[in-house]
């Protein structure tokens, strides 16, 4: 089998925010063959999307030029460039905006793919701005802030892997579908391993996840009541004695205030909020408290709703409660590996009072707007041109999609003075930039890859070239960075990578060194428990936290003007909070459903994965669904104030009888540029409203709304229906 | 020796990266399909049933597919594999029929739109064509990866165990719900897992007597001790140095396979 030509490259997957390890055979340098890595943390498994790539790499719709717009936002009308004229243009406008405007007129976006995190924040600080503006506020910022609150170290990840000795004898699976892998690929792999040493397998979601009717308990709340059921299972915990009487005491600050607060929480009480039966949130409870060691994961769903800081705050103490900190398979932050923190790449330039007094949405949203800027902010205050940002660069991300109100989202992003779009493709952001730069993918690059939970990085290996010009995004952002602020960056992207390793193998790794040696990591034995009760972050044991103790109550919330305790808040709109809007709008919608081999916004344009789901679908039960005249496979739209989308329904039993699961972040590659690739046709987001934002990240509501349902007339179903205002096709007058 | 499946639909998520795996394994032609996922959602009483079952040929011990190929194309190996010999293929597709699992394609001469229909052929589709041809006009069906398991015998490698000789769809599942063997050892793994767990064949009234079992169960129920190989990490800790001698110090590192 083997031949001349042939090689093997062993890389890293970053399909999803990834870290499968990677083994690629390449014949004359096309890659023939991809599968795992069998001598990784993931045992040699991939998923659907990772094992795509090797379509991917090849689709003709790649970016293979920089290219300049020469026709107006949204029409497709491009010109190639050189990289000199391209990256000359991006510095001058730079430079022109930063002398006119300040440096907080420069805002930087990315997705949550490709790893480019660090760069882009060490680029915005580098430039003097801190106006970033990241999808962390409805994915992970939330739960990391938070937990770093109350435990002083912002990074719980549940112990997957029995180095301690012990594996969750308990896990709750909370608004998330680890199995499925959509997001964090490493961690699947994990999770399902530590499930034959699992006791309870406890799902909470409104829809029936894989393994929701083989767990040992399933709770169904309704969206945005998540906080309820947080407290009406301590006000269980509290009520029954079944707390850990040794963490508490000892441990713990404000218990007594925390009881109180719960205290109305009845299961009665919480049965009326949450639609969740009495008996199975009091079994949650006491198999939670009782079965420990235990771990929560919690899923970013939790995180796209306006009561988001209470929600996971409130999650969070449930974990203090039980004494799930830090002990063998429970919630751990883990010891880094000898490389250090990843994000020192970018901790090492410091955020100034200046820079941070000028975040967009920093007087409101204390917790979120703390590093980055608000982004629904942001949408309003260029609509309003109150906007100081002048100059955006956007990198892999769709924050046109993604972000909440599409309408307003594309309003304000075409009034944008200058915007440059980094990617893989032609997608609804790079038809609304000035300049599009091509990305390369992860297959064709060398970096760094970092793990959310900390405790690994590995490299990415270049296994072929970029087609034509396209490059890495660390290469793009050290070319910007270099013609803009020099002083903090790297003659060659080598040197770039080097200092990203350099304390590795007693501080003279170099990227050579990392890229062969593939792993840096620190695990077995190596890993550290119980942190708190050594002197690890504090003298004499303790948390580092402001009290040294897992802090219930907050008296840091409390400064900042929110509740010091967790409370629960109706989402926005809502059978309770607004129930006039409720008789026309009768459904509880969320946008929170996910397919395994679509990765928020990308891949529709994989052929192979796109076979598996071709068109967005969206789940009802089928009483739900039959009351409104609706069957298996009809095309419905879904209505809400601010529009309306079509999607095909699937009925479906396991999902909350009286509530809608729209598929999210649905865009079609292969609609034309006008109308944004189909942008307003069938993305929820065209939906949601960014009106009401949780007060401490100022996340909206995209996964409890109200909307309601009706089938799709036959006219309905020609294209025609959206070649007209309403879904941004119509012609231009300056076409005409 | 006859080569078989045990698939575990407690742990199957629905991730199809079985059938992806196949595709890039096979490098199959867009809307082919070795491997399928049938999703089985019922509300029976009160009672939710959300199960995916993952198909694929069964390697029939008694195959009508190979009993009505009238030019002895469709026929069957020593180990149990069903398999088809496209030059003797033509296309008449009783085969295609006669599989009461309906797991068998018929390749339509005019059915290659190419990975990007209406865009020239990629790298990797050209190369496929040299290096897996599928012949137009043919019937194709999942082969357990055939050529990978006579390569790791050729080479000494244990299918099942080792990765080389293993059907892909196997190596590649996240959830470990596909497990690998000789029926005909009783200690395989296999085996092992048919009885203890009551493997159950597809519709075994029609006596075709597959040779991929399924096996079935609830999550939880499981002591959460950890085995010593767990805490030490034996499967990763070769990943902290670059030499091959951790492979030395742990030389059950490539059958970690469970």
């Amino acid at each position: 089998m083997a031949s001349e030509n042939r090689k093997i490259v062993y890389s890293t997957c970053k399909s999803c925010h990834g870290g499968c390890g990677v083994k690629v055979t390449v014949e004359d340098g096309v890659p023939i063959h991809i599968e795992g890595n069998p001598d990784t943390l993931t045992r040699g498994t991939m998923c659907s999307k990772g094992l795509s790539s090797i379509q991917h790499i090849d689709s003709p719709y790649r970016l293979h030029y920089p290219m300049k717009r020469i026709g107006e936002k949204g029409e497709g009308k491009w010109k190639r460039i050189s990289w000199d004229e391209a990256l000359d243009t991006i510095a001058s406008k730079i430079k022109e905006s930063q002398e006119k405007y300040g440096p907080e007129s420069i805002s930087i976006s990315q997705g949550t793919g490709r790893g480019y995190n660090r760069y882009i924040h060490r680029l915005a600080r580098s430039l003097g701005t801190a106006n970033v503006i990241s999808p962390g506020y409805v994915c992970h910022s939330p739960r990391l802030g938070l937990y770093g609150l109350v435990t002083g170290y912002g990074r719980l990840y549940c112990d997957y892997h029995g180095w301690g000795g012990e594996f969750p004898k308990t896990q709750i699976m909370w608004a998330k579908q680890l199995e499925i892998s959509s997001a964090d690929s490493e961690m699947c792999n994990w999770f399902i391993h530590s499930l034959d040493y699992c006791k309870n397998l406890i799902i909470i979601d409104p829809r029936a996840s894989a393994y929701a009717t083989r767990a040992t308990l399933w709770l169904q709340p309704r969206p945005g009541s998540d906080c309820a059921l947080a407290l009406g299972m301590m006000h269980v915990i509290i009520n029954e004695g079944l707390w850990d009487k040794e963490f508490v005491e000892e441990w713990s600050f404000g218990f007594d205030e925390l009881k109180e607060r719960v205290k109305e929480w009845t299961p009665e009480k919480t049965e009326e909020v949450t639609w969740v039966p009495k008996e199975k949130i009091i079994e949650a409870a006491r198999l939670w408290a009782i079965d420990t060691p235990g771990c929560i994961q919690v899923g970013s769903s939790l995180e796209r709703q306006a009561n988001c800081g209470h929600t996971l705050r409130a999650i969070t103490c449930l974990m203090g409660l039980t004494g799930n900190i830090e002990r063998p398979g429970s919630m751990i932050s883990w010891v880094l590996p000898d490389t250090g923190l990843i994000e020192d790449f970018f901790l090492e330039l410091p955020l100034t009072e200046e820079m941070q007094s000028k975040i967009i949405g920093i007087d409101k949203y204390k917790m979120g707007a703390a590093r980055t800027c608000n982004p629904d902010t942001m949408v309003k205050a260029i609509l309003s041109g109150k906007a100081p940002v002048h100059v955006w660069i956007s990198v892999g991300g769709q924050q046109i999609v993604h972000m909440a109100n599409t309408k307003e989202v594309v309003a304000a992003i075409e009034k944008m003075d200058f915007m440059v779009h980094v990617d893989l493709f032609m997608g609804p952001m790079a038809e609304a930039a000035d300049i599009v730069l091509p990305a390369a993918h992860w297959l064709e690059l060398d970096d760094v890859y970092d793990m959310h939970p900390r405790f690994f990085i590995s490299a990415h290996n270049k296994v072929v070239d970029p087609p034509d010009e396209a490059k890495s995004d660390a290469w793009i952002f050290n070319e910007i960075g270099r013609r803009t602020a020099p002083e903090h960056w790297w003659d060659t992207l080598e040197e770039c990578l080097d200092h990203q390793v350099r304390k590795g193998m007693g501080g003279n790794m170099k990227w050579k060194d990392f890229s062969e040696k593939l792993v840096s990591g620190c695990w077995g034995k190596d890993q550290v428990y119980y942190k708190y009760k050594t002197d690890y972050w504090r003298e004499g044991g303790g948390f580092p936290s402001p009290t040294g103790k897992f802090e219930f109550y907050s008296k840091r919330l409390e400064e900042l003007g929110y509740d010091p305790l967790p409370v629960f808040r109706e989402p926005g709109e809502s059978p309770y909070r607004t129930p006039e809007l409720y008789k026309e709008y009768p459904i509880v919608m969320s946008s929170g459903f996910r397919q395994p081999f679509y990765f928020l916004g990308q891949y529709r344009n994989i052929p192979w994965l796109r076979s598996f789901m071709e068109y967005p679908q969206c789940q009802m039960h089928p009483e739900t669904a039959a009351k409104y005249g609706i069957s298996d496979g009809d095309w419905v739209w879904i209505e809400t104030p601010r529009g309306r989308i079509r999607q095909k329904c699937r009925t479906f039993p396991g999902v909350l009888k009286g509530m809608l699961m729209a598929t999210a972040n649905w865009f079609y590659p292969e609609e034309p540029a006008k109308g944004y690739h189909g942008l307003f046709i069938s993305n929820p987001n065209v939906l949601t409203n960014n009106n009401h934002l949780d007060p401490m990240y100022g996340s909206p509501d995209l996964t409890c709304l109200l909307c309601r349902v009706r089938k799709c007339s036959v006219e309905d179903l020609n294209e025609n229906v959206f070649h007209t205002e309403e879904f941004g096709t119509v012609q231009r007058t300056s076409e005409k | 020796m006859k080569w078989g499946m045990v698939i575990d639909i407690k742990k199957c998520m629905r991730c199809h990266g079985c059938v992806a795996a196949c595709r890039v394994e096979h490098f199959l032609p867009l809307h082919i399909t070795w491997v399928k996922l049938i999703a089985y959602e019922t509300e029976d009483g009160g009672v939710l049933d959300v199960t995916t079952y993952p198909v694929r040929c069964n390697q029939c011990k008694e195959a009508p597919c190979v009993d009505v190929c009238p030019t002895g194309a469709s026929y069957q190996r020593a180990d149990g594999i069903v398999t088809i010999e496209a030059n003797k293929c033509i296309g008449c597709r009783y085969c295609v029929i006669a599989c009461p699992y309906q797991n068998r394609t018929f390749l339509r001469k005019s059915s290659d739109p190419g990975y990007f229909p209406g865009y020239p052929q990629t790298g990797y589709e050209i190369k496929g064509k040299k290096l897996y041809p599928h012949q137009r006009g043919t019937t194709t069906k999942c082969n357990f990866c055939a050529e990978k398991i006579d390569y790791g015998l050729e080479n000494g490698l244990k299918p099942g165990i080792d990765r080389d000789a293993t059907p892909a769809c196997v190596n590649t599942c996240q959830a470990r719900a596909l497990t690998f063997g000789d029926l005909n050892d009783p200690n395989s793994n296999v085996s092992r897992l048919i009885i203890q767990r009551h493997g159950k064949q597809l519709q075994a009234g029609l006596g075709t007597d597959p040779s991929v079992y399924y096996v079935d169960g609830k999550h939880g129920g499981n002591d959460n001790k950890a085995p010593e190989h767990a805490m030490t990490g034996s499967h990763i800790q070769h990943l902290s140095s670059v030499e091959d001698r951790a492979k030395e110090l742990f030389p059950w590192l490539k059958r970690d396979n469970e």
